[in-house]
């Protein structure tokens, strides 16, 4: 299948998603008036990825310096797909990447880690 | 307003320790725009990459509130951005930065809003954020356009408990203001 690539906007990240190293990239920032519009085609190819997808280990890297409260929303909302494809026996985990000074951030990821059970969820603080 | 005037409006800005406000239509586009010099000026007034960040956020979710959420919110036919009437401000206190929002509301909203508002004033830090992660899992209101979040993620950034206001423009129409600090 196709990767998917959309480059960054002021407010909308990077997205990188690889369907042959299988690993999946959003970084930048992301507050969008409307997330829907931002979110519904990574969806879509996380659909048809997970729907191909065999027991190869994925890696989801989220690196975000900032995002809104509708984006935050969106992240659990694809946090949650992932964790329920972890019960059906996929070797899927999520590296949540943030600056050491970002405290909001990491405070963020910590949340998101306590939603999560299944989901291999760690937080990774980037070199100085 | 009498040209002479604009000195001692701005005067009256500084006083106030407003640092930042806009009155007028506001957008998406210009949101970027405000953000990205209120960064800048946070950096030269040696605010922490944190702090800026905490200020920013606010400025976010406040003027995204405002672009959602403002009864005088007009899409014009050739275009899809919407126009949304408001005001905002950014000021520093008592050694912190806050952001104020403001915008006309429809008077039948006002209830509900108080209501909202008033049950996040009474909460402390540990039951806002549990708030928080309950309302994240369901789905957003009806009449909402984001994800309903907003309000509790005001109050649980803000140093101070939120505060907010309504006076009465006319029958249709009420006036909406909210405070925050960080």
């Amino acid at each position: 299948m196709e990767n998917l690539k959309i480059k960054a906007t002021r407010y909308t990240p990077e997205i990188s998603f690889n369907a042959e190293t299988n690993v999946l990239e959003l970084k930048g920032e992301c507050y969008p008036e409307n997330i829907a519009e931002f979110s519904d085609p990574l969806f879509s190819w996380l659909e048809e990825y997970l729907s191909v997808l065999g027991n190869q280990a994925v890696i989801v890297n989220v690196d975000l310096n900032y995002f809104n409260s509708s984006t935050s929303k969106m992240l659990l909302n694809f946090f949650d797909r992932l964790e329920a494809e972890v019960a059906n026996g996929k070797n899927i985990s999520v590296n949540w990447i943030y600056e050491p000074e970002n405290d909001s951030a990491e405070e963020y990821g910590e949340e998101f880690q306590e939603d999560l059970e299944s989901l291999s969820f760690n937080l990774v603080t980037k070199e100085e | 307003m009498q040209l002479e005037n604009l000195y001692y409006f701005k005067t009256e800005l500084d006083t106030e320790g407003i640092l930042f406000s806009f009155s007028g239509p506001l957008s998406q586009k210009l949101l970027l725009e405000m953000g990205d010099t209120l960064r800048n000026k946070l950096t030269l007034e040696k605010a922490t990459p944190s702090l800026t960040l905490k200020v920013f956020s606010m400025l976010v979710e406040q003027t995204q509130n405002i672009i959602h959420y403002s009864a005088e919110k007009r899409t014009p036919f050739h275009s899809k951005e919407a126009v949304s009437e408001g005001i905002i401000v950014v000021g520093y206190e008592n050694g912190r930065y806050y952001v104020l929002c403001g915008n006309r509301i429809y008077n039948e909203r006002v209830n509900r809003i108080t209501n909202q508002l008033t049950k996040l004033q009474k909460m402390d830090k540990d039951e806002l954020k549990d708030y928080y992660k309950e309302q994240r899992r369901k789905g957003p209101y009806a009449d909402s356009q984001g994800a309903g979040l907003g309000f509790i993620e005001m109050a649980r950034r803000s140093a101070t408990p939120i505060e907010f206001n309504f006076q009465k423009v006319d029958d249709r129409f009420s006036f909406f203001s909210l405070k925050t600090s960080v």
